[in-house]
């Protein structure tokens, strides 16, 4: 990279924009990463007691998450949970990411994307606030739903996983609609009809045809959603219940209700691990390679 | 298997524009039947409104006798080859041909027989495991043709699908598609704007230029009887002299064009004295004629009644350039009259031996029986340099039709 760099802007410049790079990746990214790795493999201790005899590397900390049943079913409620939001999404985006870039006009999909993209411009506390009026138990919908004589009496979307689940699908939606978009635009059309010259329907069309073109890109806005829903924060803590609580959430608590931040290290870290894995797993699942997904 | 595709009165438009016109024709089953025409022309449409793709805004399509307006692209009994072939890039080959047959639910044994004897028509015998990506572009050719033969279609619809291989190779899978149409015995019907490609296929050729159909035939009356001056313009190469319908002969026509004087043709169709014609005279019909060797060989076309005041026949031109290619010489000159240029084909007898310098003022005669007089119908005009269309269709000489008659003597 930097042998390319120089030959275009000279070593200069080359040199400063590696360094800044540089810079960045080590002290901005890996630095705090590996100061939190180790704060989690410390104990607790009193501002006088560190670099003390009880200042030692101990498993203390993770050994808490797996004695704790709550704890360790609201990590595997998280992890079902984020799972559940990424099928959801995908189910919501592909329908909509196959229109953009195979039926709608060029006008239509820029209109369309340009509607999808506004929302955004809007601060994800203010969007998740703006869910939370919409499905209050005497809310729009609701009132909606009461009115034109489809339920009877009021639903609690907030008080199981539902409230959690629409606003993470909305919150999460461009995430998705934008890899799917992009991976399905880039399938020939004459693809798709010549699947169905040779006579496929429309279902095996998409299954046989559009979703394995689209494959790499499925897998960039699972992996995308899966990540952005299990480390949520907002949307848990407006829009869920007692019941629905976010293991993101506990972190929270340790690191500043608790004022455990070895603790909280920990939890963080075990989230991540997660992700990681659910990562992988997604990659070798749908058989592609980071290089597919950094397209 | 009735595999004969009619079109009645189809008309296609898209908003203000027409992209066919009224349209009827049949074509027969068992028939290879070519669309020629330059890009532009409206022949894909065509070809979309058979496969379904499109429906016409006026009209019908039938196949088999069997009205197809109801029926979705997935149900008829097309197959189509398309342009860039679409062939399913993450499928071995195996399974792209196989796939037709699996939607319409042919168990895996009996598609896997079908698929080898497939591969065996198009000589591909073995390479049912290998992946697309794999395949040479002829090879891609023959697994498209087999991946549509597959669903045993009663039509077979080709788009064009040679413009991408080598010249070499497509003159190969000429005959190739042309043996596999005699074998399998399937209407083959084949968009193409490489008039060789239609010309050396085709039981019949349809002619297109601007939405119409200009003319319909097989190919040696197309090439011999053009009817329209597009066609004769399009099919192969001509030499065009403007100007105006003066007589009528029998099968002569004779027109006047300016600076040139009186000269004739065999009358393509009805024309009226005063109307805009052309003359078109192949290169391979014009000869340069010696001083004192004035007689043009004697008309063997039965076009030809007797002359009694024989209009002029020959014309004198100013050589350009002489290019040497292979089997012939092809000489380009002007007309000392009025500039337009002409081309001459000079083939290996006594013609070719003749020394022509740039400069030299030589007579070039042709028989009038091989020259053809045509009125001119508004339809597009073709650069002679380059075949393309220059000039849109206009109306202009259309009008003229309206003029008197003059019945043949």
């Amino acid at each position: 990279m930097f042998r390319q760099l120089k030959a275009r802007f000279g070593s200069a410049i080359a040199m400063a924009v590696v360094g800044v790079l540089g810079v960045w990746l080590i002290a901005m990214v890996t630095l705090p990463q590996l100061q939190m790795i180790d704060y989690s493999f410390r104990p607790s201790l009193l501002p006088a007691e560190i670099g003390g005899p009880k200042d030692h590397w101990t498993l203390d900390n993770y050994v808490t998450l797996f004695n704790n049943e709550i704890h360790l079913a609201i990590f595997f409620k998280t992890l079902w949970s984020s799972v559940l939001v990424t099928l959801l999404t995908l189910c919501v985006s592909y329908p909509l990411a196959y229109f953009l870039a195979k039926v709608a006009s060029p006008g239509q999909a820029a209109l369309c994307l340009l509607l999808l993209v506004i929302p955004f411009w809007v601060n994800e506390i203010l969007r998740t606030f703006a869910w939370f009026i919409l499905l209050a138990y005497s809310g729009p919908l609701n009132e909606l739903l009461l009115s034109m004589g489809l339920i009877e009496r009021p639903i609690r979307y907030m008080s199981g996983d539902a409230g959690v689940l629409i606003g993470m699908v909305y919150a999460y939606i461009l995430f998705m609609v934008f890899p799917l978009y992009n991976a399905i635009e880039s399938l020939d059309g004459n693809q798709i009809r010549a699947a169905r010259d040779l006579g496929a329907g429309s279902l095996r069309t998409h299954w046989r045809i559009v979703i394995p073109h689209a494959k790499p890109g499925i897998a960039t806005g699972c992996i995308m959603t899966f990540m952005l829903a299990a480390g949520s924060y907002a949307v848990p803590a407006l829009l869920g219940s007692p019941g629905s609580r976010w293991f993101t959430q506990i972190i929270y608590n340790w690191f500043f209700a608790g004022g455990d931040w070895n603790q909280g290290a920990a939890y963080a870290f075990m989230l991540l691990v997660l992700c990681i894995g659910f990562m992988s797993l997604v990659m070798r699942l749908f058989k592609v390679g980071l290089a597919d997904i950094a397209k | 298997m009735d595999g004969s595709v009619t079109l009645q009165e189809v008309v296609m438009r898209f908003g203000d524009f027409t992209a066919i016109e009224p349209t009827s024709l049949t074509i027969e089953s068992g028939e290879f039947f070519s669309f020629l025409g330059p890009s532009g022309c409206g022949k894909t449409t065509l070809l979309n409104m058979i496969s379904g793709f499109l429906t016409p805004s006026e009209g019908r399509v039938l196949i088999g006798g069997e009205p197809m307006t109801n029926v979705s692209v997935n149900q008829r009994p097309t197959a189509m080859i398309f342009q860039n072939l679409a062939l399913f890039p993450l499928m071995s080959v195996y399974q792209n041909i196989e796939f037709g047959m699996q939607v319409r639910g042919v168990d895996r044994a009996t598609r896997r027989n079908k698929a080898d004897e497939l591969l065996d028509l198009v000589a591909l015998t073995g390479s049912g495991d290998k992946s697309i990506a794999a395949l040479s572009g002829g090879q891609k050719q023959r697994v498209a043709i087999a991946r549509a033969l597959a669903v045993e279609p009663r039509v077979l619809l080709l788009d064009e699908p040679l413009s991408a291989l080598d010249l070499k190779l497509r003159q190969h899978m000429r005959n190739e598609l042309k043996a596999i149409q005699r074998k399998t015995g399937i209407t083959f019907i084949y968009i193409t704007h490489d008039q060789g490609e239609a010309l050396t296929m085709s039981d019949r050729v349809a002619v297109m230029s601007a939405g119409r159909i200009q003319q319909v035939a097989d190919p040696e009356t197309l090439y011999r009887h053009p009817q329209t001056g597009f066609v004769a313009a399009f099919v192969g190469e001509n030499n065009r002299l403007a100007g105006q319908v003066v007589e009528r002969r029998g099968e002569l026509a004779i027109i006047e064009i300016d600076g040139l004087g009186r000269l004739a043709g065999c009358a393509g169709g009805d024309m009226a004295v005063g109307q805009s014609a052309a003359l078109f005279v192949r290169p391979e019909h014009l000869r340069v004629v010696r001083p004192g060797q004035l007689d043009v060989a004697r008309p063997e076309q039965p076009c030809i009644a007797k002359l009694e005041s024989s209009p002029q026949s020959t014309l004198e031109v100013e050589v350009e350039t002489l290019s040497f290619e292979g089997a012939w010489r092809m000489l380009e000159a002007r007309l000392t009259a009025n500039g337009e240029r002409l081309r001459i084909l000079l083939g290996q007898g006594a013609d070719g031996a003749v020394e022509l310098a740039p400069g030299e003022r030589v007579h070039v005669g042709y028989n009038p029986g091989q020259a053809r007089v045509l009125v001119d119908d508004g339809s597009p005009r073709l650069d002679t340099e380059t075949g393309e269309v220059v000039e849109a269709a206009s109306p202009g000489g259309v009008q003229a039709q309206e003029g008197d008659h003059v019945s043949p003597a």
